[in-house]
């Protein structure tokens, strides 16, 4: 596994995104963070709190599909107060990730978690958009008394393991060799 | 086996030279997958509880009791907080001498202690009235104080967990 991700650390060393790496670190926002010692960990701190917040109301969703939660609420009820806070929560992570990625491009871009990482974030993103559409949709089709089939439940849960595997790859971006 | 640790001189140098210790400081693996495990359970305990502070301020979900929310949230955030002190004591063990001296650990765990004393008082002094405020969409200021110091005292939690990572090697 660690001799795989090296060599797609080494390919990725060859290709364009090393020289985009240059260019962002000499950009005003990159030196800015580098030269205040605490810019990459409020940066940090911000990503943790929005993943988190994100996060919550994906679980709580997720608990309310599965019948554990707010079941005196109807799943259009639930998905007004979560939906819109785990994207607006997306775009400080977002936000804060671009901040941590201009503050030490190289080690990010030439690094073959961080683009794992972006693939499963990718792959959380598509398939919570789907989930959620999907389970409006279903809702509104068979009225207040709607419960989720058993293959609703298991997306429902890729979409947790999906927020998962994303921050594991947060995490080993750290240790993965560059 | 010849040991490759010095003699201890406390107990925080006995604990990181501990066989438990020195496993997961030696270990590839071990120490960025507790820290996995970490930042997941500690991401579940700030996620659900933001969720019932939010409740409780009035912001979000006024369409719940906070009891309802209470219960719906509290085994989540007891679960995810569990599993982060399990992780986080492990984590301790591999570096406890580094840990013990450095500000922004300290500082953590009496952030945490403060936020359970928070805990406490609500549940046991604030929430005697809930049947008062259970489903009203303002609630008491009492509440609401309960809710800030909450979510600033875990803002504070995640911050000094980060502070950690960038000054551990700094003291001594």
């Amino acid at each position: 596994m660690g001799d795989f991700f090296f060599g797609i650390t080494e390919w990725l060393r060859e290709t364009w995104l090393l020289d985009a790496a240059f260019w962002m670190q000499e950009t005003a926002i990159s030196k800015v963070l580098v030269e205040n010692f605490w810019g990459v960990p409020f940066a940090q701190v911000a990503h943790i709190i929005s993943i988190a917040v994100a996060f919550g109301a994906t679980l709580m969703l997720t608990l309310r599909v599965n019948g554990k939660v707010a079941t005196n609420l109807t799943i259009q009820q639930v998905e007004a107060r979560y939906v819109r806070w785990i994207w607006w929560t997306l775009v400080a992570i977002v936000i804060s990730g671009l901040l941590m990625l201009f503050a030490e491009p190289v080690r990010n871009m030439i690094n073959s978690i961080f683009w794992a990482k972006m693939l499963a974030l990718l792959a959380m993103v598509i398939v919570s958009l789907m989930f959620q559409r999907s389970v409006l949709a279903q809702a509104n089709a068979a009225g207040p008394g709607w419960t989720a089939s058993g293959g609703t439940k298991a997306i429902s849960w890729i979409v947790i393991i999906l927020w998962c595997l994303t921050m594991a790859g947060g995490r080993w971006i750290a240790y993965s060799p560059v | 086996m010849a040991s490759y640790y010095p003699e201890p001189e406390n107990i925080w140098q006995s604990i990181e030279y501990s066989s438990l210790g020195t496993s997961i400081a030696e270990s590839l693996w071990a120490f960025p997958t507790l820290e996995t495990i970490h930042v997941i359970a500690l991401v579940t305990v700030f996620g659900t509880i933001a969720v019932m502070d939010l409740r409780m301020l009035g912001v979000a979900s006024t369409n719940t009791p906070i009891t309802q929310m209470s219960k719906d949230t509290l085994p989540w955030t007891w679960a995810g907080f569990i599993l982060a002190a399990i992780t986080g004591s492990l984590l301790f063990v591999s570096k406890a001498s580094s840990y013990m001296i450095n500000p922004y650990f300290l500082w953590k765990l009496g952030l945490l202690a403060t936020a359970g004393l928070n805990m406490l008082y609500f549940h046991f002094v604030t929430y005697k009235t809930v049947d008062q405020w259970d489903s009203a969409a303002v609630v008491p200021s009492g509440v609401k104080m309960a809710a800030v110091i909450s979510l600033v005292l875990w803002i504070g939690v995640v911050f000094c967990g980060r502070a950690i990572g960038f000054t551990l090697g700094i003291y001594y």
